[in-house]
């Protein structure tokens, strides 16, 4: 039993532990437990995982475990790095929860409702140890149970506050159809995929793979995108990401986006790297543009967004569309032969997902603590926490930072290197191919435009939500949140912090994950302590100089203002109000205002409802009472996919309801009829 | 957009040649010189005055050639223009744009109504004349004052 067994089998007895010692205390010895027992189990995946990238391998069968097959787990340096991105954010959601669900806070709705219940404090652990194991699955079984077990527990966390909010409900009834459906194509793939090789490992999975006709493997990725976009939330897939991340308590909101979503990476690279083997073309260019499309319908979203935690929801989606894109561009150039870039891309994507677990998590927690002590989503009634709540202002200006992909942060590390990667796509010498040269200088354009967005998504997020004066009395009466939830954004927020700074530490990290794709990567992309150097293109960067020099120059502004304005005398004045008497805080820019010229300028693409209702005065007409403005940006994909969809399947419903009328003799009627057709159906073939 | 080119072409100059000035002095040199940033203030006028402003800014008087320019907020301005008697609801509106008005600055009243209030004088909402709240550098007289009148005395102050 290597460290890897022992990290993991131990953390899974703590989690379930744990969830058993919920499930029997009071509400306040459970927030512990509960938040412990989770911290304890992600600190297992956290060290498997490590160990896993650090060259260990971990692989054992136990058969009987499952009904239908063995039970077998296999690790790698790929499983490695999910399980430790995972585990990651599992100890800061641990120690987070301790604070979020203890009772005195406005969200709590008295005893057994919301996220400090016993269900969802004792399904919270569980959730945890699924996730952590879903990566070292070693066969199609073990990967599927463990795949809907995952869904399941986090369908329950999803339920949490359903008694206080009825939209709680719909949202629980979106994401389960949706996780449900991309299970099905899920299953499809796999079951397809072993029983036409004739193996249910990962192992027979990768050596038989090369003999399957290309249709069918074709098909079988295909489907596997299918399903694992919609757990990335991948546009058009993306429809429940913006309604269950609000909606869950903030700790599960922070490890379905952060960790969650990125198995749905996890899942793609798998199946098409390792198991496929690279394929098609065509699978990467579909990769690409559907990378394109999430990226930037996501970040139109957001900047609209005027919930925050929505906001965040469809700032998942922009981010995972980018992974997506850099996994595409990989994919191509890998069925070109051009394996170096390819491994490039790769090394790109996947450090983005890990930067993207790392500021989503700390953005999430963030969120999280503004709820629990104003209890609003809401950016336009928000405001003024700067002074009420600073610690928690400071933390998610880290992430916001990091999110905008703006240097310092860990964001733009990531990004930069996609781009890099994009730009240098053109070869030095000779004609690309049309579509190379078609979709590389687009596929720049996109990252480019969803960078820009992003910025501006962040500005508001917290320019709005935390500065300036507060646009509510429950913004105005907000409280710093407790010890834990601070301690637990802090560590996120170092963690940014260190991969903003010294990049170059996960770059081992991403060499040996990409040695694990021997079809698709070739070479070490990345090399450098400092100085990131990247090893086929000529590109370094160093992020540390980049934020000394920021600092220098700032202290340059700072004291050249300071010299050039000694001597002159200060005037204090009030800010300019344009003559008003009282500056208040209506009159402040709101996430909407803030929002709406660009909401003007994408109007083809949002299509925001706007409505006006202006009230006359009694006695004359010409007097205007008062005027109501309402605008709501809806999504469009939604509005524009589903209804025909969710029709369809009500449709079916009512049909099937329509055969049960309760009789017993037709259920017998249909019993006979079923096993007539059978008995036909083996006549005939046999 | 072709018919706008036309319209430009066709047209030509407009701006009435400039007349001389009528005395090569600024009003204060050395303190705004060239370029004078100007905020408008309303503190009450029948809006004759500002019909008269708008046509001094307009194509045929063009104050703007002499470095007279409008601009939309007294924290950009070198100069107020007030109109108008000060009204109460504009009192502390004034005095707030004359106290967020950069150093150094001056203060224009434009019209008869800022100087004695003229027919609103007594007026139930009528505070005073814009000398009685803030300090009063230079004074156009008329009912409204013609555009020319108002060129003149923003060429003072430019010294152009």
């Amino acid at each position: 039993m290597n460290l890897v067994a022992q990290a993991l089998l131990g953390g899974t007895v703590f989690a379930l532990a744990g969830a058993v010692g919920a499930a029997l205390t009071g509400p306040r010895v459970r927030a512990v437990v509960a938040g412990v027992s989770t911290s304890v189990c992600g600190a297992g995946g956290l060290l498997a995982g490590i160990a896993l990238v650090d060259g260990q391998t971990y692989s054992a069968t136990v058969p009987g475990l499952l009904p239908l097959g063995t039970a077998a787990v296999a690790g790698d340096a790929l499983s490695g790095v999910f399980v430790a991105l995972v585990g990651a954010v599992a100890v800061i959601a641990g120690i987070y929860s301790i604070g979020y669900t203890s009772p005195g806070s406005p969200l709590d709705h008295g005893p057994g409702s919301g996220a400090g219940s016993r269900t969802v404090q004792a399904v919270l652990p569980l959730f945890v140890t699924t996730m952590v194991w879903v990566p070292i699955a070693g066969n199609v079984t073990t990967f599927l149970v463990l795949w809907e077990l995952m869904a399941l527990t986090s369908l329950v966390l999803v339920l949490a506050e359903h008694r206080a909010r009825p939209q709680v409900r719909t949202a629980a009834a979106w994401y389960a159809s949706m996780t449900h459906a991309g299970f099905v194509a899920i299953l499809l793939a796999l079951v397809l995929f072993s029983s036409q090789v004739g193996g249910d490992s990962f192992a027979a999975l990768r050596v038989g793979a090369a003999e399957l006709p290309t249709t069918l493997r074709s098909l079988i990725f295909l489907l596997a995108l299918v399903g694992f976009g919609s757990k990335a939330g991948i546009v058009p897939l993306h429809v429940w990401l913006p309604r269950a991340h609000p909606e869950a308590p903030s700790h599960v909101s922070a490890l379905m986006s952060a960790a969650m979503v990125t198995l749905g990476l996890y899942g793609i690279l798998r199946v098409g790297f390792d198991l496929l083997g690279g394929g098609q073309r065509w699978w990467w260019v579909l990769v690409l543009a559907a990378g394109a499309v999430s990226a930037l319908y996501g970040v139109l979203q957001a900047s609209v967004a005027v919930d925050l935690k929505r906001l965040l929801g469809y700032s998942t989606t922009e981010n995972m569309g980018l992974i997506f894109m850099g996994v595409g561009a990989a994919g191509i150039f890998a069925a070109d032969g051009d394996r170096p870039l390819a491994t490039l891309l790769l090394a790109a994507s996947v450090l983005h997902a890990i930067n993207h677990t790392g500021f989503k998590t700390l953005l999430f927690l963030g969120a999280g603590s503004v709820l629990r002590s104003t209890g609003l989503r809401n950016l336009d009634s928000l405001g003024g926490l700067v002074s009420r709540m600073p610690i928690t202002t400071a933390l998610f200006g880290v992430g916001a930072l990091a999110a905008a992909a703006l240097p310092p942060g860990n964001g733009f590390v990531s990004e930069w290197l996609l781009l890099q990667g994009l730009i240098h796509s053109l070869p030095a010498a000779g004609s690309p191919s049309v579509l190379i040269a078609v979709a590389m200088p687009l596929a720049v354009g996109v990252v480019a435009l969803t960078a820009g967005l992003g910025v501006a998504t962040f500005v508001k997020a917290f320019g709005v939500g935390f500065l300036a004066r507060p646009r509510s009395m429950a913004a105005g009466n907000a409280i710093e949140s407790p010890v834990s939830m601070r301690a637990a954004m802090a560590l996120a927020a170092t963690g940014c912090a260190a991969l903003a700074i010294v990049p170059a530490i996960v770059g081992p990290t991403l060499n040996r994950v990409a040695a694990t794709f021997p079809t698709v990567c070739d070479g070490a992309p990345l090399q450098g302590g400092v100085t990131l150097q990247l090893t086929r293109i000529a590109g370094s960067m160093s992020p540390l100089l980049i934020l000394c020099g920021l600092f220098a120059a700032a202290l340059v502004i700072v004291v050249t203002l300071r010299i050039a304005g000694r001597g002159l005398p200060r005037r204090k004045a009030l800010v300019w109000g344009c003559g008003g008497t009282r500056l208040d805080p209506r009159m402040e820019y709101t996430a909407t205002s803030f929002a709406e010229p660009l909401t003007r300028v994408f109007d083809d693409v949002l299509a925001p409802e706007q409505d006006i209702d202006v009230t006359h005065h009694a006695e004359s007409r010409y007097l205007i009472e008062s005027v109501q403005y309402r605008q709501k940006v809806a999504d469009r994909v939604e509005v524009a996919l589903y209804p025909p969809l969710l029709g369809a399947a009500t449709g079916w419903g009512r049909l099937a309801g329509r055969m049960q009328n309760g009789s017993v003799h037709r259920y017998l009627a249909f019993g006979l009829v079923g096993l007539i057709i059978v008995l036909v159906v083996v006549g005939v073939t046999s | 957009m072709r018919s706008l080119f036309r319209k430009i072409l066709t047209t030509g100059r407009v701006a009435q040649p400039a007349p001389a000035r009528a005395s090569d002095q600024a009003a204060d040199p050395g303190v705004l010189r060239g370029s004078v940033q100007i905020r408008h203030v309303d503190a009450g006028s029948c809006n004759g005055c500002e019909l008269e402003i708008a046509s001094a800014f307009g194509p045929v008087y063009d104050a703007e050639r002499y470095g007279a320019r409008l601009v939309a907020s007294p924290r950009h301005a070198d100069v107020l223009l007030v109109t108008g008697p000060v009204t109460r609801n504009m009192e502390d509106p004034l005095r707030k744009a004359f106290e967020a008005t950069p150093a150094p600055k001056r203060v224009v009243a434009v019209g008869d109504c800022a100087h004695n209030c003229g027919v609103f004088a007594g007026g139930y909402g009528v505070v005073g004349t814009v000398g009685d709240i803030v300090p009063v550098d230079v004074e156009i007289r008329g009912c409204p004052p013609e555009p020319d009148v108002i060129v003149a005395a923003l060429r003072d102050l430019t010294g152009r």
